[in-house]
């Protein structure tokens, strides 16, 4: 819709806070992950907690389709609490407003977050496009945006690699799909879930990341918006553990790579895996 | 009797591993079994060929066919709304999906349809002592594993991730189930989201390859991608990556074996420089063999591996290629 003679388009980017997944892994490969003492979360306080980065290419997206010319606003929204550094970061790459939801008791489920989130959207003048991530990297879910898709009415599409407004008020989604590319269109208001196949979101330069300092995320208390929502968890976390993975690999030695090499085929053949020359 | 285990699956969506089918029959039939229900096995779309006998050899108490035409390629508004109208008129205490790409995201899509409790990325469901089920799933990309109690006054709908159960059928099969049509008509559905270009599948898919010569950063640049595939294709295998060497462009997103990527389960799978981070696991620890090829001995990969070699994959990877040549070894 970049002809201008209509209100510009309203984008939503939903952004979730998340543990650092890198870090998490590497106490995981290290064997060092443990489980709270409540036996249901990661609280090794080393590890930290930054934007599903997913999220950050819904952002990425969200700000390519208004460098390529349609007249829109980005506002971006999590549900959570003190998340005034993750929003300021929001800011930095460029969006033009941020909103914290506070969410109602401390585990809010995919249900709840997702009520609340459609509920801020009806009520703060709902939005033409809806962007999140295609999963939160600490759930992996990947829930919370079909959830919000059906609640709104909307449709969803899916694991997008590129996103872009047509003149006919529709979105047009290049997806990733296990046989290729998939290119599918659908009117607005729509839902879409970005991939990481979007490519590297931006950086933010030194003046936005200073003057979004100064910037102060709107907080949203939950009873102000949800009205006649239904905030009940459909799910509880009760329990979180680490599976054991047990090791039973056979190093194959042997005098340098060339050795160690036919050695390996032998033991592959020796098992069938292989079938040597008869 | 208390409401139904009901295992949905749906061929036009990529349901056609006989297999999960029957890794979700299993998972069904033990809770059916064990909350004293029974199992029902809805199938969406064109029929498997060993229906009756698949059904019969799990315990399937009915088989349910929704033969509707519109659900032989997959079009997620008319699946959602089958499903929907399907538990409205049998309401359900658990539906079990298989999770694969063409019902990852149309599973959560149902569960918020009929406002129902839904646990994606499951590998078990228990009965809780208190009643009501208990789900396992994995989380952190598998990292670790998260139990949900799912809301015990609704439907329960659970995604199960492949291999998280072992295919088990009865010992004495009873009598063939009867199969049912169910009476429901979508034909009124419109598609919201068209399909202007199509996916073209570019010859075979990881999916279906019996060897993958995997490569991942250890290899340290784009050039040395070449030796996977080269090892690939003198085992008559297929090439796949790790995720950072995908986002790098070192070779297309196609070859991204893992969580987000491909979910493979060959015979042999050989990962050179590959740390095996479990997002990366998830899509190959179903392999039959798994051998690794790292520098650092203390490498999560030689945890999932049969066979290891500790070492530089750059000196390694062209040995094993003189070797296969060398013993004429195919599959
Ligand atoms: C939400 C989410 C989804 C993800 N999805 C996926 C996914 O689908 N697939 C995926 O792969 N990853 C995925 N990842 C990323 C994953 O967590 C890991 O970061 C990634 O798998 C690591 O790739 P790698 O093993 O190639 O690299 P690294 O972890 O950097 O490992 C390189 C390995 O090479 C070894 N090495 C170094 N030099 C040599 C040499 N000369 N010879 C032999 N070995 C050497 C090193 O010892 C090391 O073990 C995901 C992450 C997140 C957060
Ligand atoms: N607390 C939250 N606040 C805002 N958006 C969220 C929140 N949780 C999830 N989302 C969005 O939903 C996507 C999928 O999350 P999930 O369903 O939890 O895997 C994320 O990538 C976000 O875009």
């Amino acid at each position: 819709m970049a002809s201008g003679s209509m209100l510009p388009m309203r984008i939503v980017v939903c952004v979730k806070e998340v543990l650092d997944p890198d870090a998490v892994g590497a106490y995981a490969l290290s064997g060092g992950l443990v489980v709270g003492e409540d036996g249901k979360t990661l609280t090794q306080t080393t590890i930290p907690r930054l934007m599903n980065a997913y999220d950050e290419q819904a952002i990425e997206a969200a700000l390519r389709i208004r460098e390529g010319g349609t007249e829109c606003t980005v506002s971006v929204v999590s549900v959570g609490d003190d998340l005034t550094t993750l929003l300021r970061h929001a800011v930095a790459l460029g969006v033009d407003d941020v909103h914290e939801i506070r969410p109602p008791e401390d585990e809010p489920d995919c249900h709840v977050i997702a009520s609340l989130l459609g509920a801020w959207i009806r009520t703060s003048g709902g939005a033409d496009l809806v962007l999140c991530g295609r999963q939160a990297s600490d759930d992996d879910q990947g829930v919370v945006p079909a959830l919000l898709g059906e609640m709104l009415g909307m449709p969803v599409v899916a694991v997008a690699r590129a996103v872009e407004i047509t003149e006919r008020a529709s979105v047009m989604v290049t997806t990733v799909t296990p046989d290729g590319d998939e290119t599918a269109e659908a009117a607005l208001p729509a839902v879409v879930t970005i991939s990481n196949e979007l490519g590297e979101p931006r950086y933010p330069t030194m003046p936005m990341r200073m003057a979004a300092r100064r910037v102060n995320p709107e907080v949203v208390e939950p009873d102000s918006i949800s009205e006649g929502a239904d905030l009940a968890p459909r799910v509880r976390l009760v329990r979180q553990y680490v599976p054991t993975v047990k090791g039973e690999c056979v190093l194959i030695e042997g005098d340098g790579p060339a050795a160690q090499a036919t050695r390996l085929v032998e033991a592959l053949v020796g098992d069938r895996v292989l079938q040597g020359r008869p | 009797m208390s409401a139904p285990v009901v295992v949905c699956t749906w061929q036009g969506a990529g349901d056609d591993v006989a297999e999960e089918t029957a890794a979700a029959l299993t998972l069904g039939r033990r809770v059916a079994a064990e909350s004293g229900t029974e199992l029902r096995w809805l199938v969406l779309g064109p029929a498997p060929e060993d229906l009756v006998e698949t059904a019969r050899s799990h315990g399937v108490t009915v088989v349910d066919t929704f033969g509707d035409a519109r659900l032989e390629s997959p079009g997620p508004d008319a699946v959602v709304e089958a499903v929907a109208r399907y538990s409205a008129s049998r309401p359900a205490a658990l539906i079990v999906f298989n999770q694969h790409f063409g019902t990852r995201f149309v599973v959560p899509r149902v569960a918020g349809r009929i406002d129902a409790a839904v646990v994606m990325n499951c590998t078990d469901v228990e009965l809780a002592e208190s009643g009501g089920f208990l789900v396992t799933a994995a989380a952190y990309g598998g990292d670790t594993r998260a139990v949900y109690a799912p809301d015990p006054e609704r439907t329960c709908v659970v995604a199960l991730l492949a291999n998280a159960v072992l295919p088990e059928p009865v010992e004495t099969p009873a009598q063939a189930p009867p199969v049912e049509d169910v009476d429901i008509d979508v034909a009124g559905v419109e598609e919201r989201v068209r399909i202007v270009e199509q996916a073209r599948s570019e010859g075979p898919r990881l999916e279906d390859a019996e060897i993958i010569v995997a490569g991942g950063r250890g290899l340290g640049s784009p050039e040395n991608f070449k030796l996977v595939e080269e090892l690939a294709e003198t085992l008559g295998g297929m090439a796949g990556a790790s995720r950072p060497i995908v986002d790098e462009g070192w070779t297309d997103s196609a070859h991204q074996v893992g969580l987000t990527g491909r979910i493979t389960r060959p015979a042999l799978y050989v990962a050179a420089g590959i740390s095996g981070a479990t997002q990366h696991m998830a899509g190959c620890s179903a392999a039959k063999t798994i051998v690794a090829i790292n520098t650092d001995p203390d490498a999560a990969i030689f945890r999932y591996a049969k066979y290891g070699i500790v070492g530089d994959c750059l000196e390694v990877l062209p040995e094993m290629i003189r070797a296969v040549r060398e013993a004429g070894v195919a599959r």
